[in-house]
């Protein structure tokens, strides 16, 4: 419950925060707060300093260009979830509970990187990317590619998160199914579709799935299974098990892995059928 | 740049209910124990991993659970807890509501509770039964099995639209 004690810092700009990780190598950003917090409670860390970053307005901002979205690091769930954005909305209103996506942050979601989080799911299937800023200036990184495992973000020393941008997709059915043992829990599974149709056969389909696995993956042997086909149930039959085949899950208290496996082939299904019929 | 030592107190500044506060804090002071120890004790500690709920305030217009807030990070903010809802003595509608439908028995999610419903029908002012139950996911309640809450706030909904 009582965090260890920690220093603070309230940077003026980006730049004094980055020269402030850069020098203090156990130092953490904050942002919603609302997994560094918990984490704190429970001392599972103990940091330096606390970098509070969300003070800075030049991270927080939402905006809708010609060929993408740009969305500042400290924009919070909430925010995502009433801002109409293809499936990444729907997916940021199932984060949690409304008091969690009031503060938590996109930005801090994927710093973070739990692997039953919801987000990545769908940034894989958006191909989502990453804006870094640090010492030696910015980088531009692909989502699947800042992923490189569980709570390991691509981020060195002194380097922030500090936008992440999402292409518009146009014409696209997209669901995302997510099962928790309850409102507000993580996803036991998290499955995540982008679908383009042209009559019955499928032009682009996309899979990503959360919860099974170290971090969060499509399938790239489904997607290839499924397009230029027509739609029918046997297809989507096969396409669910292959998601389901290339999942590994752990058994835990949200279920064992056999079960796990047998979710992610359900859930895929659910996605796939619940986007078709929008 | 502002740097505050982890053996340093810092002065922050809140408003709370409409009324200026300044205290000095550690940083990694709790929100909920700050608001506690400055009296408003309505706030409550339920559990210690963010789950509960208990601890829900009403932070720049949006519902938070003061327990995941650190104090320093609310420097400003203004911040309204169940203490602020009555007016002269008057209950707030959704008050009269949890009262009318006995939506409490030991009451100590009430406060949160009522905190997270207030925030839910500003942002619906007209939820269906499901939109509430998943309005009040974040608040966990041992006592009532939900159904007489659900009850208040469809009724105190009713009664802030004849407002």
């Amino acid at each position: 419950m009582y965090p260890p004690k920690i220093g603070y810092v309230i940077p003026d700009n980006i730049n004094e925060a980055i020269d402030f990780l850069k020098t203090h190598d156990d130092a953490k950003v904050l942002a919603g707060g609302h997994s560094l917090i918990p984490m704190l409670k429970l001392r599972i860390i103990r940091p330096s300093y606390l970098i509070d970053i969300t003070k800075l307005k030049e991270l927080h901002y939402l905006n809708k260009e010609e060929k993408e979205y740009k969305l500042g690091a400290t924009i919070t769930h909430y925010e995502i979830s009433k801002a109409q954005i293809p499936l990444l909305s729907e997916v940021a209103s199932k984060i949690g509970d409304p008091q969690v996506r009031n503060m938590g942050t996109i930005g801090g979601s994927i710093s973070h990187l739990d692997p039953s989080a919801d987000y990545p799911a769908a940034l894989l299937v958006l191909d989502a990317k990453v804006k870094i800023k640090g010492p030696s200036g910015e980088r531009l990184e692909e989502f699947s590619s800042f992923d490189k495992d569980m709570f390991t973000p691509d981020l060195s020393q002194g380097e922030i998160v500090t936008e992440i941008s999402i292409p518009t997709v146009s014409g696209y059915k997209y669901s995302y199914q997510k099962l928790e043992r309850k409102a507000g829990d993580f996803a036991i599974v998290g499955v995540a579709v982008l679908i383009k149709t042209n009559g019955d056969e499928i032009e682009d389909f996309r899979i990503g799935v959360t919860g099974v696995n170290n971090k969060a993956y499509r399938s790239q042997i489904a997607e290839d299974m499924i397009k230029g086909k027509k739609i029918n149930d046997e297809i989507i039959d096969k396409v669910a098990q292959e998601v389901a085949n290339e999942s590994n899950p752990t058994s835990d208290i949200r279920g064992s892995a056999e079960y796990k496996r047998k979710a992610t082939k359900i859930m895929a299904k659910r996605a796939i059928l619940d986007a078709l019929k929008r | 740049m502002k740097i505050i030592e982890k053996d340093e107190k810092v002065k922050i500044h809140l408003k709370i209910n409409g009324k200026d506060y300044e205290t000095e804090v550690e940083p990694r002071k709790l929100l909920v124990h700050v608001l506690r120890d400055l009296g408003f004790t309505s706030v409550h500690v339920g559990c210690d991993t963010s789950n509960c709920g208990a601890c829900t305030v009403i932070i720049n217009g949006k519902s938070v659970k003061s327990c995941t807030v650190l104090a320093v990070q609310a420097d400003g903010s203004e911040i309204l807890t169940v203490e602020g809802l009555s007016k002269d003595g008057k209950l707030h509608p959704i008050q009269e509501a949890f009262w009318d439908k006995h939506a409490l028995q030991c009451g100590y999610c009430t406060p949160g509770m009522i905190m997270q419903s207030y925030w839910l029908l500003s942002e619906n002012p007209s939820p269906s039964e499901d939109e509430i139950r998943e309005g009040l996911a974040g608040n966990l309640c041992r006592c009532t099995g939900y159904q007489n809450i659900i009850e208040a706030v469809k009724e105190a909904s009713q009664k802030l639209k004849g407002h």
